[in-house]
């Protein structure tokens, strides 16, 4: 059993990225559960005067605690100018400054989905050096990278219909679920 | 020699007594004649960006104000520190509001990368970062010298002044070089 947090980088209602992430369940191994991170969107700007001056934010707060309370993360996110969206990078970049900072010995995959034909892979190469630099422990393959997202959800419902996509993500969450055991014991 | 190109800096942190602040503020001692140098409106009161708040309400005032004087610039220089290894997330989503402008301010724009950092890297992986980004943007991003100060706690006086001789020196050179890179893609 292991209970995983989804971090969802865009804030668009019609996200792909957040279809994708609501896809998860369905195709996850037996015992895997999800849940939605709380959102980044209402952050401050990461700025070290007001962390020493007031502290962390109620919604930093939240958001490392649901971290922490996750037995693993996975990040769904888009690309941004050819990288990590600023506002998943800001919220990453508060929780950092924590003392029992969450990203820690924590299990990470990633997956990405873009209209066009890198899927988000640069996104996902600067998000894992940056996971480096906070210790989370990253999930190596397979590499879920949904390319021309469009084509690979439904116009209306925005539901996963890519029969190989669903494949590759069945493919990722096994594997992941099986490194969350091996580096946690769990 | 013709008019003086006037390059802006944007800075990667909000800290009051940051060392990238202190780098940008100290620029203009260290510019070539024919250079000035100004600091660009602050991103600070940027919102996170989302694209449903951009469809529904256009942007902020703030945005505009950043992507104007990026467009009257001559060129840009970020001067920023490095957070886990990469771009500080508050001036990345400065500039991805900024991208998603009509007339991105970026296309075709001299832009130059300076960093501190306490550590030996200086902010190395961010550059690195920053300089993908900019691809996308279609900036024209200077090559070398690199401007990387490492343990910045020792280049600084107690008036956040830049004291390191070397250091000094590659900017120099730097912002030279970036001149005639301005005025080469310019025609200024």
């Amino acid at each position: 059993m292991s209970n995983v947090l989804t971090i969802c980088g865009s804030l668009r209602k019609n996200s792909y990225n957040a279809a994708l992430a609501r896809a998860l369940p369905a195709l996850a191994p037996e015992g895997m559960t999800f849940a939605a991170a709380p959102p980044f969107g209402t952050m401050p700007h990461y700025n070290h005067d007001d962390q020493d001056a007031t502290g962390f934010p109620a919604s930093v707060m939240a958001f490392a605690d649901a971290i922490r309370a996750a037995d693993a993360v996975v990040i769904v996110s888009p690309e941004y100018n050819w990288t990590i969206p600023g506002s998943l990078k800001n919220a990453i970049d508060w929780v950092s400054r924590m003392k029992d900072q969450p990203f820690r010995d924590k299990p990470v995959a990633l997956q990405s989905a873009s209209g066009a034909l890198l899927g988000g892979s640069r996104m996902q190469y600067h998000l894992r050096q940056c996971l480096t630099g906070v210790d989370a422990l990253l999930f190596g393959r397979p590499e879920v990278i949904v390319t021309f997202a469009p084509q690979k959800f439904d116009d209306k419902t925005l539901e996963l219909k890519d029969q190989t996509t669903k494949d590759m993500i069945k493919q990722q969450l096994e594997g992941f679920g099986k490194f969350i055991k091996k580096v946690s014991g769990k | 020699m013709a008019d003086k190109v006037n390059v802006i800096t944007i800075v990667g942190s909000l800290r009051k007594g940051s060392y990238n602040a202190a780098l940008a503020r100290e620029l203009p001692k260290f510019a070539p004649a024919g250079m000035s140098i100004a600091a660009a409106p602050s991103w600070e009161k940027f919102p996170i960006y989302n694209a449903d708040d951009q469809n529904a309400a256009g942007f902020p005032a703030d945005v505009t104000a950043l992507s104007d004087a990026v467009r009257a610039a001559d060129g840009v220089v970020f001067v920023t520190p490095e957070y886990n290894y990469g771009i500080p997330g508050g001036l990345k989503n400065a500039i991805d509001w900024v991208s998603r402008i009509k007339d991105q301010p970026f296309k075709d724009k001299p832009v130059a990368i300076q960093s501190a950092t306490g550590g030996p890297m200086g902010g190395a992986r961010m550059q690195y970062h920053m300089r993908q980004a900019m691809v996308f943007l279609n900036a024209y991003t200077f090559n070398t010298p690199e401007i990387f100060v490492g343990s910045a706690h020792t280049k600084f006086n107690d008036k956040l002044e830049f004291t390191d001789e070397a250091g000094i020196n590659f900017i120099k050179q730097q912002l030279a070089g970036f001149e005639a890179m301005v005025r080469k893609i310019t025609g200024k």
